[in-house]
C-alpha cells in the first residue's frame, strides 16, 4: 500500500513537472492575430514613414532593422555590433554584424547598408569600408547612434528582383483587403521567431478591438487605460511601454497673453493629475509635471498638483467659463477632459467640454495628444514644440532646442514653457496592449519600453 | 314699411329667434356634456400617470435592491474593502453595474461620502456629493426625487439609497433612473395625450428643461405660465394651453423631493382638438339647422303675411283708386273672411254710397252751374238788351214825329241797336270761346320771350295807370325753352297779368318771374293789390265766378284749363291786404309726352 502510494506520488510529480515544463517551453508555429486602428501601408523606404504613425512604425521595426536600438536601459547593437567616432572629425564608423541574411536570402554587406542610409539621409556622407559603414552627418551630430535608432534609418535594401527587402524577424507576405500578413524570417540573425505568421487586421475601431480581445477573436490589441480593470477581470494580460505620449491642455491664442498667465496657472493648479492617472487612467499613465517624461528628459520635475482650494470667491463669468475642445473621435481625451472639468469645478471654474463634428463656438483651450517620437530630450522637445505649433512658445520667451543642445538648455526651455502655462501638461500615456491568454513570452515583454513590438519572442500556447 | 313687410319680419323674426335659441341651447348642452366627458377622461389619465410615477418609484427601489443583493456588487465592494482607501482601480465599476441593472444613475460611495465610482458622471470619482453624504447611514427609504448633477447639466432622477456593509466597511449604493424623455416614453400615453416633464433644477423657468418623449418641446413657451404657477404654489393646476397641435387641456402635477420642494412638474396634456372639432361640428350643425329653420320661418312668414295682407292690399289698392276718383271700384275677394271680409263689405258699401253722393253732388253742381250760367247769361245779356229795348220803345214813340226828326231818331236808334247787338255778339263769343278751348299745339317755346311779349301787350295800359304800376321782371337766364303751346300759354299769362293790373287800382308793383328747377318750370305773376279772402281763393277757378264788376269769371278758368292741358298746376298764394301770387308749374317736357 505504501509502495502504491509512493508510485502514485511519483507519477503525479512527473505529470506536474511535465505540465510546468510545457507552460514555460516556447512553442513554434501558429498565427499571431493583431488588430490595428490604422490602415497600414509599409513604404518602400522606411525614411518615408511618418514618425507619428505609430502603427506603421511598430511594424516597420518588425520588417526593417536599424543599426542600433534604444530601450529603457539605453542604446543596444542591432545590425551594427559596435561603433566609434573618429577622433579627427565628425565621421562615425559602424561595424556591421556579419552574416545578416536579408529576406531575399542574400547577405547584408556594408556597401548595401551604406546605400540604404544614403537614401534615408541624402545630405549625409555615407560610405563603406570593409565591414564598416562610415557616416558623416551634416551637420555633425554627437549623438548619431541615438538618431540612427529611429525607424526612419532602418536598413531597406533593393533586391535583384527590384523588391525592397529588410532583415527583420518578419517579412511581408501580403497586404490587401485590410489584412497585413507577415511571416517569420527563418534566417534572422537572432533566430527564427516562434510564430509562423503575424496577421494584422487593419481599420478596426478601438471598440471593436476591445470586443475582439475580450471574446478571443484576436491575440493582441491596443487598448485604452480606462478599460484596464475590465480587461484584467477577464484574465487578459497587459503590456505597456514607457510613457510615450503627452496629454496636455493647450490654450488658444486669445487666451495666451501674458496678462492671463496667472489665470491659466490657477486653472492648471486646479487639476488633480495624480487622481486622474491613478483613477481614470487606471495607473497606466504618469502625472505629467513637464512636457517630457522623466525617463526621457533625465530630470524630475516638481509635482504640479496643488491642494484644491476649498473656498474661493466667485470669479467673473469671463474668467470662470472655459470651453475646452476635444477630438470627437477620441473617447480617452473626452474622459480626461471630463475629469479636468470636475477638478476645475471644485476650484470655481466652469469647463464646458466641446466635441464638435461640425462648426462650433471658438474654444478657449484644447486637449491634445502628442506622441514623443524621438529618443533624445532635445530632439523630443523640439519635435514636440514643432507639433504644438508656435503657440506653445507664446509668452514664454523660449526657443526650441537645437539638436545636440545640452540638457540644461532643454530644462530651461521646458521651465519657461511651463511657467507661461499656455501648454499645461496633464499626463504621459504609455502604449498599452492587451494580450490573450494564449500568448506567452519569457522575460522580454511584447511591448518594449520605447513602444516597439517585440513579436519575435512571443509564442502561442495550445493553438496550432 | 308695408303691412306685409311688417308681418313678414315679425313672423320670420319670431321663428328665427326661436330656432336660434333652440340651436344655441342644444349646442351648449352638447358641448358641456362632451367637455364633462373629456374632463373625466383626462382626470382618469392623470390618476393613471400618478400611479405610473409611483410604480416607477417602486421599480427603481426594486432595481437598487436587486443590485445590492447581486454577486457582482458584493464582489466589487469586497474588492474595494480590501483596497483600504485606494479606490482608483474601481472608478469604472459603476458603469457596468448600472448597465447590467438598467439604471441611469449609480454611485458607489464610501462611508465618508467619497464617490468611488459613478455611472452617470464617471469623472467625478474621488469627490464628495453633499446630498449623498447627508443621507449615508440613514434608514433605507423608497425612491425619491433628486436633482442629479451630470457633466453637462443637471438632471432629475428617481433615486434610492441603500447602505451596504461588506467586510466590516459600509458603503452607500445610490441608484436610480433619470426622468428624461426615455422615462416619459415608458409612460404609455394613449393617443391624443402628451406627457411632458419640467425639471425644476434652475432658479428661473427654463424652456430647455421641459421635455417630452420626443425631446425638447418646441412650443415650451406656451406652458411657462402654468409651470411657473405650479412651481410657486406647489399644488396641482389645470389650464387650457394653445399649442402647435391645437388647444391642450394641461394638468400640471408637482413632483416634490424629500424636503417637499418642487423639483419637477409632470404635465399631462390632453389634446382638445377632437373636442374642439366635435364642438365645432355641433356648432356648425346647429348653425346649419338654425339657418334652415330661419329660412323656413321666413318662407312661412312670407306666405302668412301674403295670405293675411292680400285682402288688405286689395282694399288699400281699391281705396287708392277711390282716392284717384274711380269710385266704381269694388273689392270681391271670396277668400276674405272674418274682420277682413267685414271690412271688404263695408268698403264696397262705402264706395257705393260715395258714388251715389258724388252723382247727387254732380247733379247739384250741374244745376248750380246752370243756374250760375243762366244768372251770368242773364246778367250779361240784360245790360246790352236794356238799351235795345229802350231804343225800340223810342222808335215806336217816334213814329208820330215829323219825318225829319223821325229819321234823326231812327239813325240814332239804329246806331244804338248796332252797338248793342255787337255787345251781345261779344258776350256770346266769349262763352263760345270757353266752351270750345282748342287742343294745344306744342312746340319749342321760350317762356322768357313769351313773358316779354305778353307784358308788351299791356305796356300802354300799365304806363297809363294812375297811380302808376311798377313792373319787376325777374327772368331766369337759364330758362331755355320748354315744349308748350305758345298761344294758349300766352293767353293764360295775359289773363294773370290782366287780373294783377285790375287788382291794383291804386297802383302797386307787378312782378313776373320765371325759374327752372329740375324737370319743372315755373312762371310767377304777383301783384301788391288787396289780396283774396279764403272764400275767394276757394272759388277762384270756378267758371263764371268773378270779383270784378266787368269780369266774365272765365279768365282764371281758362288759365287752369290751359295749364291742365300742359300737365301742369296752378298755385295761388294770397294774403289779404298784401297781394296775390299765382305760380304756374309746368313740366319741361309736358308737350312731348302728350
Amino acid at each position: 500500500m505504501r509502495r502504491l502510494k509512493s508510485a502514485y506520488l511519483a507519477a503525479a510529480s512527473l505529470m506536474l513537472a511535465a505540465t510546468s515544463l510545457q507552460a514555460v517551453r516556447p512553442r513554434m508555429g501558429g498565427v499571431l492575430r493583431i488588430e490595428s486602428t490604422a490602415t497600414i501601408r509599409l513604404p518602400a523606404n522606411p525614411a518615408a514613414v511618418e514618425p507619428t504613425d505609430t502603427a506603421t512604425v511598430d511594424l516597420v521595426r518588425l520588417v526593417f532593422e536599424t543599426l542600433v536600438s534604444v530601450d529603457g536601459n539605453g542604446i543596444h547593437p542591432r545590425l551594427a555590433t559596435r561603433w566609434e567616432r573618429e577622433p579627427q572629425g565628425s565621421r562615425w564608423r559602424f561595424h556591421l554584424r556579419p552574416s545578416v541574411t536579408l529576406h531575399d536570402g542574400s547577405t547584408l554587406d556594408a556597401a548595401r547598408a551604406a546605400t540604404a542610409l544614403r537614401a534615408s539621409a541624402p545630405s549625409w556622407t555615407v560610405s563603406s569600408d570593409g565591414d564598416a559603414v562610415l557616416v558623416t552627418p551634416e551637420p555633425p551630430l554627437g549623438d548619431l547612434p541615438w538618431v540612427l535608432a529611429e525607424p526612419r534609418f532602418a536598413i531597406a535594401v533593393r533586391s535583384a528582383s527590384g523588391d525592397v527587402v529588410g532583415s527583420g524577424p518578419f517579412r511581408i507576405r501580403r497586404a490587401d483587403a485590410g489584412i497585413l500578413s507577415l511571416i517569420a524570417h527563418d534566417d534572422h540573425w537572432e533566430g527564427r521567431p516562434f510564430v509562423d505568421e503575424v496577421r494584422v487586421q487593419m481599420g478596426r475601431s478601438p471598440g471593436d478591438q476591445l470586443a475582439d480581445i475580450e471574446s478571443g477573436r484576436t491575440d493582441m490589441a491596443s487598448v485604452s487605460p480606462i478599460d484596464t480593470r475590465r480587461l484584467a477581470s477577464r484574465g487578459l494580460r497587459l503590456s505597456r511601454s514607457r510613457p510615450l505620449e503627452l496629454i496636455a491642455l493647450v490654450f488658444e491664442p486669445h487666451r495666451s497673453s501674458g496678462e492671463q498667465a496667472e489665470w491659466r496657472r490657477m486653472i492648471a493648479a486646479s487639476f488633480n493629475r495624480r487622481a486622474l492617472c491613478g483613477g481614470l487612467l487606471q495607473g497606466q499613465a504618469d502625472p505629467a509635471n513637464a512636457l517630457l517624461p522623466d525617463w526621457l528628459s533625465g530630470y524630475r520635475t516638481e509635482s504640479a498638483d496643488r491642494p484644491p482650494a476649498t473656498s474661493r470667491a466667485p470669479l467673473p463669468s469671463a474668467q470662470r467659463d472655459l470651453i475646452v475642445r476635444v477630438d470627437p473621435a477620441d473617447p480617452l481625451s473626452q474622459s480626461v477632459a471630463d475629469r479636468l472639468a470636475v477638478d476645475a469645478r471644485e476650484a470655481g471654474f466652469s469647463l464646458k467640454i466641446q466635441a464638435p463634428r461640425g462648426l462650433a463656438p471658438r474654444p478657449d483651450a484644447r486637449i491634445i495628444r502628442v506622441r514623443l517620437s524621438s529618443t533624445t530630450p532635445e530632439r523630443a522637445l523640439a519635435d514636440l514644440l514643432t507639433r504644438l505649433g508656435a503657440r506653445a512658445l507664446d509668452g514664454s520667451g523660449a526657443t526650441a532646442p537645437s539638436p545636440g543642445a545640452p540638457l540644461d538648455a532643454v530644462r530651461e526651455t521646458e521651465r519657461k514653457i511651463l511657467d507661461a502655462s499656455v501648454v499645461v501638461p496633464i499626463a504621459h500615456l504609455s502604449d498599452l496592449y492587451a494580450l490573450s491568454e494564449s500568448v506567452a513570452w519569457w522575460n522580454a515583454a511584447p511591448v518594449v519600453a520605447t513602444g516597439s513590438l517585440d513579436l519575435a519572442n512571443l509564442w502561442l500556447k495550445g493553438r496550432p | 314699411m308695408t303691412l306685409r313687410a311688417r308681418l313678414f319680419l315679425l313672423v320670420g323674426g319670431a321663428v328665427a329667434l326661436t330656432v336660434t335659441l333652440v340651436t344655441v341651447t342644444v349646442s351648449n348642452s352638447a358641448r358641456r356634456a362632451f367637455e364633462a366627458l373629456d374632463r373625466q377622461r383626462t382626470g382618469a389619465l392623470v390618476s393613471q400617470f400618478r400611479q405610473e410615477v409611483a410604480r416607477q418609484r417602486g421599480d427603481v427601489a426594486n432595481r437598487v435592491d436587486m443590485l445590492v443583493a447581486s454577486d457582482g456588487l458584493q464582489r466589487v465592494l469586497a474588492d474595494i474593502a480590501r483596497q483600504a482607501t485606494d479606490y482608483s482601480p474601481f472608478v469604472g465599476e459603476a458603469g457596468s453595474l448600472a448597465a447590467a441593472h438598467a439604471l441611469d444613475v449609480l454611485d458607489l460611495v464610501a462611508a465618508d461620502g467619497t464617490i468611488i465610482s459613478s455611472a452617470e458622471w464617471p469623472a467625478r470619482f474621488g469627490y464628495q456629493s453633499s446630498w449623498m453624504t447627508a443621507r449615508i447611514g440613514r434608514h433605507d427609504t423608497p425612491a425619491f426625487l433628486q436633482p442629479i448633477e451630470l457633466p453637462s447639466d443637471t438632471a432629475l432622477g428617481l433615486i434610492a439609497i441603500r447602505t451596504v456593509t461588506v467586510a466590516g466597511r459600509s458603503f452607500a449604493v445610490v441608484g436610480g433612473r433619470t426622468l428624461d424623455q426615455q422615462f416619459l416614453g415608458s409612460l404609455s400615453a394613449p393617443a391624443g395625450i402628451r406627457v411632458l416633464l419640467y425639471r425644476n433644477v434652475e432658479p428661473e423657468v427654463a424652456r430647455l428643461q421641459l421635455v417630452d418623449a420626443s425631446g425638447h418641446v418646441p412650443d415650451a413657451s406656451q406652458f411657462e405660465p402654468l409651470i411657473s404657477r405650479v412651481r410657486q404654489a406647489g399644488v396641482e393646476a389645470t389650464e387650457l394651453v394653445a399649442s402647435v397641435d391645437g388647444p391642450l387641456s394641461v394638468d400640471a402635477i408637482p413632483l416634490a423631493g424629500l424636503d417637499g420642494k418642487v423639483l419637477g412638474v409632470l404635465l399631462v396634456a390632453s389634446s382638445e382638438r377632437d373636442l374642439v372639432a366635435l364642438i365645432s361640428r355641433i356648432r356648425w350643425s346647429g348653425a346649419g339647422f338654425g339657418a334652415m329653420g330661419i329660412l323656413a320661418g321666413l318662407a312661412l312668414g312670407y306666405v302668412l303675411a301674403r295670405r293675411v295682407t292680400r285682402p288688405v292690399e286689395r282694399l288699400s289698392h281699391a281705396a287708392g283708386q277711390v282716392a284717384g276718383g274711380d269710385w266704381s271700384v269694388r273689392v270681391d275677394d271670396t277668400s276674405a273672411s272674418g274682420e277682413i271680409g267685414a271690412l271688404q263689405r263695408a268698403f264696397n258699401t262705402m264706395t257705393n254710397q260715395l258714388a251715389e253722393q258724388r252723382d247727387r253732388l254732380v247733379q247739384a253742381e250741374r244745376v248750380a252751374a246752370w243756374r250760375e250760367l243762366a244768372s251770368r247769361l242773364a246778367h250779361e245779356l240784360k245790360n246790352p238788351l236794356f238799351p235795345l229795348r229802350l231804343t225800340v220803345d223810342n222808335l215806336r214813340r217816334a213814329r208820330g214825329l215829323p219825318s225829319g226828326e223821325f229819321v234823326e231818331v231812327l239813325d240814332e236808334s239804329l246806331t244804338t241797336l248796332d252797338t248793342g247787338l255787337r255787345n251781345l255778339n261779344t258776350v256770346v263769343g266769349r262763352f263760345r270761346d270757353f266752351a270750345k278751348m282748342p287742343a294745344p299745339e306744342f312746340g319749342d317755346t321760350s317762356p322768357n320771350d313769351l313773358v316779354r311779349r305778353t307784358l308788351g301787350l299791356f305796356k300802354a295800359q300799365i304806363d297809363a295807370a294812375d297811380p302808376p304800376i311798377a313792373v319787376t321782371l325777374d327772368l331766369d337766364p337759364a330758362a331755355g325753352s320748354i315744349i308748350a303751346d305758345a298761344e294758349q300759354l300766352g293767353r293764360a299769362i295775359q289773363n294773370l297779368v290782366l287780373n294783377a293790373i285790375d287788382a291794383m287800382p291804386h297802383g302797386g308793383t307787378l312782378t313776373v318771374r320765371t325759374s327752372r328747377a329740375g324737370s319743372s318750370f315755373q312762371i310767377e305773376v304777383a301783384d301788391t293789390g288787396a289780396g283774396l279772402t279764403a272764400e275767394e281763393r276757394a272759388r277762384l277757378f270756378t267758371p263764371y265766378y268773378t270779383t270784378k264788376q266787368q269780369g266774365t269769371g272765365l279768365g282764371l278758368a281758362i288759365v287752369q284749363a290751359v295749364v291742365a292741358d300742359h300737365r301742369g298746376a296752378v298755385h295761388v298764394d294770397s294774403t289779404p291786404g298784401a297781394g296775390t301770387r299765382f305760380r304756374i308749374e309746368l313740366p319741361t317736357v309736358s308737350g312731348a309726352s302728350t
